[in-house]
């Protein structure tokens, strides 16, 4: 009898072992796939890491650009850019920094800042369209105003926009802001200095470089700068570009475009008053 | 994670705002650092504004997070958030290091994004064993809302 107790416990003890036995081979496989699910994560996780690492330094490289230099005088690219903005504004009557007929029905105000990236997208998009159409055309003249954004410097923001007002003294500023904007170097990297603004000048068609010098120590245009600036703050104009148009004469209401790439929204506008 | 993917998509959508809008952004500081931010050519990036794209990838990342749950969605709001960090992180270095100006809303996004990460990579990793594909698990779900 004792004999057949000691059968059933070791019975019992062997189907205990064979359960143990079991559950720990399961938990043990448990725990290997879970670390192998892991693994895999980790795998995918390092994966996506090294594709964004990735994309960081090609999206770094690609917008690194150079240090904005403008091109040598003479040389193709300066060549092409002379030829443009001749093409563009030559033989448009300009007075100081107005360019267009001083009679044009119309006003606009452009406040930029010459080192703004957003100011150079205007100038190169839209005014291609406007000034064949509405100055040429005797429509709409255009003011060009000072007001300080991209610029970090305010000395230097102060330097370059004299720069241009100087060249306006012998009625060619346009061409010195339009092929400043065409040249615009890398923002913030410290390119405009003596030599870059020289360089400007020199494309500018038949201006006197001597005189223009001498003119940028003129006082009165270091005041239209800040009575340009007073200008903006009474419009409330934080950035560049920002503008007026309206009736030449009249109190010039501030015009909200929405756009710097899309001609169509200044055309409706300047439509607009040609007809009312 | 989504309260705080909801709260960068209605930071992405103003800044996209301010950008298409041309009004200037809300910045505490006197000289407007944001404008200046805004306005700069690294505000576009192959002619598309930061903003926008900004705005999408939040869509994108609010649109997996409210799928449903499973190792593959997991995977893809890991991916996405770890995409934008990146791209915060990109875009913090600019306004460092090249512009030495910071706009306060775009600090705030990266800031979301970079809580976002380690809350993504932690949830990826500690996905449930039984969390198969596209399965549907409650527990998981309950942690995607916490």
């Amino acid at each position: 009898m004792s004999s057949s107790v000691e059968g059933d416990e070791g019975d019992l003890t062997r189907k205990q072992r064979r359960e143990q036995a079991r559950t720990e081979r399961k938990a043990l496989e448990q725990a290997h796939a879970a670390r192998a699910a892991r693994r895999t994560r980790l795998t995918q996780l390092g994966i996506v890491v090294a594709v964004v690492v990735v994309a960081i330094v090609v999206v770094l490289i690609a917008t690194g650009g150079g240090k904005g230099k403008p091109p040598a005088v003479g040389s193709k690219t300066a060549n092409a850019t002379v030829t443009e903005v001749s093409t563009l504004i030559g033989g448009i009557p300009q007075s100081g920094n107005t360019l267009g007929d001083p009679n044009a029905p119309l006003t606009l105000k452009y406040f930029g800042d010459l080192e703004c990236p957003i100011c150079k997208a205007f100038t190169l998009q839209i005014l291609p369209t406007l000034i064949p159409k509405y100055v040429r055309t005797g429509k709409l003249k255009i003011e060009y105003h000072s007001l300080e954004t991209a610029t970090r410097e305010p000395e230097t923001f102060k330097t370059q926009q004299i720069a241009a007002y100087a060249a306006g003294k012998q009625n060619k500023a346009w061409y010195f802001i339009e092929t400043f904007y065409h040249e615009q170097g890398e923002e913030d990297s410290g390119y405009v200095n003596e030599s870059y603004l020289q360089g400007i000048a020199q494309q500018v068609p038949g201006l006197d470089l001597a005189t223009w010098t001498s003119d940028r120590s003129d006082p009165a245009l270091s005041s239209e700068i800040a009575s340009d600036a007073q200008a903006a703050n009474n419009e409330g104009f934080t950035g560049t570009p920002s503008f007026q148009l309206g009736k030449t004469g009249a109190t010039l209401p501030k015009f909200e475009p929405g756009t710097y790439s899309e001609a169509a929204p200044y055309e409706a506008a300047i439509e607009k008053l040609l007809q009312s | 994670m989504i309260v705080l993917t909801a709260l960068g998509l209605c930071l992405a959508a103003y800044l996209t705002y301010v950008h298409y809008s041309g009004t200037p952004p809300l910045c505490s500081t006197t000289h407007n650092t944001c404008l200046k931010v805004q306005t700069s050519q690294y505000a576009l990036l192959a002619g598309v504004p930061v903003a926008l794209i900004g705005l999408l990838g939040y869509i994108a990342i609010l649109g997996s997070l409210l799928a449903p749950d499973g190792e593959r969605v997991r995977f893809v709001t890991t991916a996405l958030i770890l995409g934008g960090f990146g791209f915060s992180l990109y875009l913090t270095y600019r306004e460092l290091f090249t512009l030495h100006e910071v706009c306060e809303e775009c600090v705030t996004s990266a800031v979301i994004m970079a809580v976002l990460a380690c809350l993504s990579v932690w949830r990826f990793l500690q996905a449930e064993e039984n969390l198969s594909v596209g399965a549907i698990s409650l527990p998981a779900r309950q942690s995607v809302q916490q």
